[in-house]
């Protein structure tokens, strides 16, 4: 398979310098701290919107419904629950047959734990994954979340109150606390009541409750938007007749068998429990489905007040697509292939998406490898109307191209890809536009020609927006795209939904609630992802080193000692030569971009940093993927997310970003699509090598939360046997070491050995400005030639790669489709 | 002529060694004589203060991580 | 055998000859020994020879049993000498010591005056004393001196319960002087290590170490005072354990006659209560109950909760009495047991009501939240090094984990041929309590200086043949000695060994 170039975390590192400043506001590769994301960046984002977000997540705290009873400790045992015992939930009583019941519900923080074991797990899990998120999903028992968001997406996707009220229930081991039941019955009344729905390219606010519709008409803000005489009433929509693509040969399939997800076994489906919540709701829905609806129509600009001051008072919109019948939009010929399957869980994920019929805006979260790109595709497939597509990077864009090439009979010349070298439109009335968030977003003036491309984005409507790798974009790009780009419906993808700010929350409002996300383990277990050990690799720091490294207080010399540690380039070399052996291919990951250079051209490996070229890029990539002699390849930051090699098998990291779940997670990723997954007993290998005793333990732990709550254990690896036997050995000698450490410390002096962190991703060039800066810095060390006699003579790996151009026939075949669309303009 | 001195025999990793030795830096009242990698010779009284110090230094560089699963947070 | 027959028999097996003489004058102890302590070649071997008029030879016995199972009478013969049952001389023969030999047939055969199994009262009995209510009394007792023990005294159990202050202040020291645990700052009591060990212990061995650190606080006290007082203070070593082993041929739910009692063994009658061994009603104190912690002392089977399964039936009271108040079903007992769920990203959750186990939880897990029949916690780097502090080991608390893993743990692990527990997470917890080892302090001498390194090497190597020898660096001329005098010794020796030269 040829590699997939998509998109890149182009998250961190930079913006603390001030680099993301006003002029550099969201143009291309312009990559945001996590930071960041808070700076005004463009002067036409009012910061109060922020705040009105703020002040409508505020509001809805589980705190408000705590009952107020004043509780003492119930026991002697109770004293170790927190102050007086408030988390000694003993008082709640069992039901009689608790036994048979899975869950547990926590009154004071909404945390409910499900026993994996217990007959109705499953159908548990199914309903739990739609009312709450996932906190940790390891064997035994699982731990989720309700929160306001989780609860906005349950009613999204068609739950009434009343049902989550009564499944919880019935799921629970003791009465359902008060507390939950208001918690859910406040949430999600003011969640689900209004809803934004365009019809013929108008607004319209529509509820099921004329009351609430009068509360807004009567609102100050909102009431003088309506577009008078405009109050309709019309039925809700019912989900009959809806099937997606690809779930199943047989087209008349039942919307109720879609949330099994056993439909490769129709025989099976016949058998399916009746206490699954949502057949039970789907038969309310068949008797209620002619209830009416209420709405107003509003005109687009108002648009975003209206959105604002529905927050404001409590009754976020919903936006949903009733694309059935959009008569005004033409419709797009597209389907899925014939031959094209997909799996149980994709599938379940977008019957969240579809489930009543409409199309609902919200975020899909399935790990690297599992196929989000096939979710999106289906989901276009089922709209079938004009879609636009937003990457990260101009390489990803093309690759989605590609995939829908590959998966959809959609005709080659519907599907056109927007960037800097390629600005085609699609010939006919509808199509597909695959674009990325730089281009889109890009502030200051154009050129004519993608003005001209911009003016035909954002003067029409689109049935579909897909945004690829959510978690990487800022909020406000999100929102300057929704500002100027219209569509009906919106579907966020991303592996991981994980900031180690708080911001993640945004996006909940901005695109819309996380639909559903997946359990890696099970994926895993069903050889859908590549089973990976885990492990953690400690060295101890040479004396020499670690005597530096509590001298001093210079925190960039202290990483680097950390990582340069001359035990742990050690312990990567023999693991290296270890897997090699074995026939593994390895990723090494080096955040720190100097380590990277150092420790590759010591262990004579080609590297790719934010600094290497593309032809380099492209020759190390395919040589890595072809050559059987090349088994290891290094890769700075750039390689976390996106970059498709399922050949590695293997990943070895020896710097990373701090504390960053998401990083740890992305990385993992890198190997879960391995080529050879589904091997019997096929393992995948991550090792994380840390300095011991530094703080790079402490980050280490951090960083593994998220994937031990999925359920991956991390082995402590003390000693790594016949290490020290291994010929050839790195630093072997005390001199050898001593030396490292000097020429650290000399380049600390030198300030060349900053903490050199890459931001842009594999395939997008990166700004003159910066290159320009990284040149003065550092790049005369990327050749090898000013570095110490011991390196001097080792050649560069990348430049014997270099000798012997070879291309991928990928790339071969990309150039040339380039070629044909330029022509065909 | 030989000589006796009454002190602690301390073993313990290079590492910790290390942190010994910067801690003993600030003032010079913990070492007597430094033995070899692992080893050193520390005056009797100063022991106990030496472990607290020990462990205050070994929580900065290696501070426990919190796990909020229990706080009051939802 | 069960575990404490073993510290039991090593507490036994110190005795000189001259107590095992007074012990087997009692026909009760002497069965109770033979009964409790035995293997049962040894018991066959004991009746076998028991009315042979004269010494039996070794060799008649070798026709006896089987070639292959010459280590088992090894054993057997081994044991019988080491309690005195057997005459311990060189002789080719095997025969009973003389008071062995007349107790058990006296135990067999009834008769004589000796009381020796208890004189039942002939007062009558409260109706309300019944074997049910004797349980929930020793219960109790012996549930406080466990909370004493994980430090978890002195709290309500909830609306209703008076409270507890623990056990009585005698218990409380004996266990301090037992160093089951120690004072901590200015009030403050904490589990050791050895407390950890005896927490883990079934209740049967709990008891015994408890009436072992008696017997041995009483010898302590007859060495100090000398045996008169101790005496009269009914602290006579051997005599209490000839209670003991009376108070185990007791009857449960009967009642007995304190005054047939001597008084030395009156005396000892309100430590056993506080120990909860005997019921004395308030009405009437010239009765006595044994209670089951007494009666099964020398049976194998334990019929009452150790801490491990027993926690279960404690649990049991609890929460039935709890479940009738509230209307639910009763039952967790099938939940109760073996229920410890360690997951690998090292929380971990418990199905455990019992307070008396939560505590004990609490001394290694950050605990979170608790439901009626379930606690959550999480094991971290800090709750496992705060166990370590207190002396418990990454070994008891893994194998505390594994003996009470929930069946899930023990159906996911055979079906996966897995360890029970998660390896990850085990590893780390031992990792955690290396992270506690890391600096090894030994106070002594540092010898340097040395006049040539003849003089280094013979001091230094006398040192070590003494095993005193801590550190030594030959190149350096340098050793570290953890004690002094023997070579200092050694070398005024030497110096004067060489002036006289």
């Amino acid at each position: 398979m040829a590699p997939k170039r998509k998109a890149s975390a182009n998250l961190t590192g930079t913006a603390k310098s001030g680099r993301a400043s006003a002029s550099s506001t969201p143009g291309p590769s312009t990559p945001r701290d996590i930071d960041s994301d808070d700076e005004p960046n463009s002067p036409e984002e009012p910061a109060e919107n922020e705040q009105d977000i703020q002040k409508a997540v505020d509001r809805f705290t589980l705190a408000a419904y705590q009952d107020k009873v004043k509780r003492g400790p119930i026991d002697s045992a109770s004293r170790y629950f927190g102050d007086n015992g408030k988390r000694d939930f003993s008082y709640l009583p069992l039901k009689p047959d608790y036994k048979s019941r899975p869950i547990w519900i926590d009154p004071l923080r909404g945390r409910i734990i499900l026993e994996n074991f217990n007959p109705l797990a499953e159908q548990a899990k199914d309903f739990l994954i739609t009312i709450a998120e996932p906190q940790s999903r390891p064997t035994f028992l699982h731990e989720y979340s309700l929160t306001p968001h989780s609860l906005y997406a349950a009613v999204s996707v068609g739950l009434l109150p009343q049902d989550i009220v009564n499944t919880l229930d019935r799921f629970s081991k003791t009465p359902l606390p008060q507390s939950i039941v208001g918690f859910i019955r406040s949430c999600a009344s003011s969640y689900g009541k209004v809803k934004l729905v365009i019809k013929d390219t108008k607004y319209f606010v529509e509820s099921n409750d004329p009351e609430v519709l009068q509360k807004l008409l009567k609102d100050p803000i909102i009431g003088p938007c309506r577009v008078q005489g405009t109050e309709t009433v019309t039925n809700a929509p019912s989900m009959g007749g809806l099937v997606i693509p690809g779930t199943s040969n047989a087209a008349g399939v039942k919307q109720a068998q879609l949330q099994q997800g056993e439909h490769q076994h129709p025989e099976t489906t016949e058998k399916t429990q009746p206490e699954n919540p949502f057949d039970a709701l789907r038969e309310d829905d068949d008797d209620d489905n002619q209830e009416a609806v209420h709405a107003f129509e509003i005109p687009d600009t108002s648009v975003e007040t209206v959105q604002k001051r529905c927050l404001e008072i409590q009754f976020p919109m919903l936006e949903e697509y009733d694309f059935r019948n959009d008569d005004r939009n033409a419709n797009l010929e597209i389907d899925l292939r014939p031959a094209t399957q997909i799996r149980s869980y994709q599938e379940k994920s977008l019957s969240k998406m579809f489930g009543n019929g409409r199309a609902k805006s919200g975020i899909i979260v399935l790990p690297c490898g599992a196929g989000k790109t096939l979710v999106g595709i289906t989901a276009a497939c089922t709209i079938k109307k004009g879609c636009i597509v937003l990457c990260t990077s101009t390489m990803s864009a093309h690759q989605w191209r590609q995939e829908f090439l590959k998966w959809s009979n959609i005709r080659p010349e519907d599907i056109a890809v927007f960037t800097a070298d390629s600005k085609s439109k699609f010939p006919g009335n509808t199509g597909i536009i695959v674009t990325t968030y730089p281009m889109v977003t890009q502030s200051g003036k154009r050129a004519y020609d993608s003005q001209r491309m911009m003016d035909f984005l954002t003067g029409r409507e689109w049935g579909l927006m897909l945004l690829d790798e959510v978690h990487v974009v800022p909020a406000q790009i999100f929102r300057k795209v929704s500002h100027s780009i219209k569509s009906h419906a919106k579907l966020g993808l991303t592996a991981t939904l994980l900031r180690e700010d708080d911001k993640i929350q945004d996006l909940n409002f901005l695109i819309g609630p996380k639909l559903f996300e997946a359990n890696w383990m099970e994926l895993s277990e069903q050889g859908h992802i590549a089973k990976v050990q885990c492990a953690e690799v400690w060295c101890p720091m040479t004396t020499e080193f670690y005597d530096e490294y509590l001298r001093t207080q210079d925190r960039g010399l202290k990483s680097n000692l950390y990582v340069m540690n001359p035990r742990k380039i050690q312990a990567c070399q023999f693991l290296i030569d270890y897997h090699e052996r074995r026939g593994d291919k390895i990723i090494v990951f080096s955040d720190n971009v100097y380590a990277l250079q150092a420790v590759a051209l010591a262990l004579n490996k080609s590297y790719i940093c934010g600094a290497t070229g593309n032809t380099e890029r492209m020759q190390i990539l395919d040589n890595f993927m072809h050559n059987p002699a090349i088994r290891t390849v290094f890769l700075s930051k750039i390689g976390d997310t996106s970059l498709d090699l399922p050949e590695a098998t293997c990943l070895i990291q020896i710097s990373s970003h701090y504390g960053s779940r998401r990083q740890e997670a992305q990385r993992l990723g890198r190997i879960l699509r391995a080529k050879r997954r589904s091997d019997e007993g096929f393992n995948a290998f991550f090792y994380s090598l840390v300095s011991k005793d530094t703080l790079e333990m402490y980050y280490s732990t951090k960083r593994q939360a998220f994937l031990v709550d999925q359920g991956y254990s991390f082995k402590v690896i003390t000693q790594l046997a016949g290490m020290e036997q291994m010929e050839g050995l790195a630093y072997n000698t005390p001199r050898e070491r001593r030396e490292l450490l000097q020429k650290l410390l000399v380049d600390a002096e030198k300030k060349q050995a900053e903490l050199t962190e890459d931001t842009d991703d594999l395939f997008y060039t990166t700004s003159k400005k910066r290159r320009v800066r990284r040149t003065a810095g550092t790049l005369g060390e990327l050749s090898g030639g000013q570095d110490m006699a011991y390196i001097e003579q080792k050649k560069s790996m990348n430049k014997t790669l270099k000798k012997k151009p070879q291309q991928n026939v990928f790339f071969k075949k990309m150039a040339r489709e380039k070629q044909r669309l330029k022509d065909q303009r | 002529m030989v000589r006796a001195i009454k002190g602690t025999l301390v073993e313990c990793d290079p590492s910790i060694k290390s942190i010994i030795i910067n801690i003993d830096k600030e003032k010079n009242d913990y070492i007597i004589e430094d033995l070899d990698d692992s080893h050193l010779l520390i005056k009797d009284v100063m022991v106990a203060q030496l472990k607290a110090k020990l462990e205050e230094r070994l929580k900065e560089t290696v501070p426990f991580v919190e796990d909020d699963s229990g706080s009051d947070k939802q | 055998m069960s575990a404490n027959a073993s510290s039991l028999s090593e507490y036994l097996e110190q005795l000189p000859g001259t107590t095992f003489r007074r012990l087997y004058q009692q026909p009760s102890t002497t069965f109770a020994i033979f009964r409790r302590m035995l293997p049962n070649l040894a018991k066959t071997i004991v009746m076998a020879i028991l009315y042979m008029p004269g010494p039996f030879l070794l060799t008649d016995l070798e026709i006896w049993i089987k070639a292959s199972a010459k280590r088992e009478k090894d054993q057997a013969i081994s044991i019988l000498r080491s309690l005195h049952i057997v005459q311990r001389d060189a002789s080719p023969t095997i025969s009973l010591t003389p008071n062995f030999r007349n107790s058990l047939r006296l135990a067999l055969e009834g008769g004589g005056d000796h009381n020796s199994f208890g004189v039942t009262s002939t007062h009558p009995v409260p109706s309300d004393i019944d074997v049910n209510f004797l349980d929930r009394y020793a219960q109790k007792k012996w549930d406080d001196i466990l909370h004493f023990v994980v430090n978890s005294v002195g709290f309500s159990n909830g609306p209703g319960d008076r409270g507890s202050n623990g056990p009585k202040q005698s218990v409380k020291d004996l266990m301090i002087r037992g160093h089951l645990v120690e004072r901590r700052g200015a009030s403050g009591i904490n589990i050791t290590q050895a407390g950890f060990t005896f927490l883990l212990q079934e209740a049967n061995a709990q008891v015994w170490t408890l009436l072992l650190l008696w017997l041995e606080s009483a010898d302590a006290v007859a060495s100090a005072k000398g045996a008169e007082e101790a005496l009269r203070e009914g602290l006579d070593s051997v005599d209490m354990l000839s209670f003991f082993f009376l108070l185990a041929s007791l009857e449960l739910g009967r009642a007995y006659d304190t005054d047939a009692l001597t008084e030395a063994r009156r005396n000892m009658l309100p430590n056993l209560v506080d120990f909860g061994l005997v019921y004395v009603p308030p009405a009437n104190a010239r009765q006595f109950f044994p209670t089951r912690l007494a009666t099964t002392l020398t049976s194998s089977e334990t019929t009452l909760r150790s801490v491990s399964a027993g926690f279960a039936a404690a649990g049991n009271l609890n929460s039935s009495a709890a479940d009738n108040a509230s209307g639910a079903g009763a039952g967790e007992s099938s939940q109760d047991k073996s229920a410890i769920i360690l997951e690998t990203n090292f929380r971990m959750y418990a199905y455990v009501n019992s307070p008396l186990q939560i505590a004990v939880l609490a001394l290694f897990a950050d605990l979170k939240y608790r439901f009626r029949g379930l606690v959550s916690g999480v094991l971290t780097r800090n709750s496992i090094r705060r166990a370590v502090d207190m002396g418990i080991t990454s070994d008891q608390i893994v194998s505390y984990l594994a003996t009470h893993a929930h069946e899930q743990m023990h159906r996911v692990a055979a079906s996966a041929q897995k360890p029970v527990l998660p390896p990850v997470v085990v590893d780390q917890i031992r990792l955690w309590q290396l992270d506690t080892e890391r600096m090894l302090a030994t106070s002594g001498f540092l010898f340097k200086d040395f006049d040539d390194y003849k003089e280094y090497n013979e001091i230094c190597n006398f040192a070590d043949d003494i095993g005193v020898v801590a550190w030594r660096n030959d190149r350096k001329g340098m050793f570290f000695a953890s004690k002094v005098d023997q070579i200092k010794d050694f070398m005024r020796t030497r110096k004067k060994a060489n002036e006289s030269k």
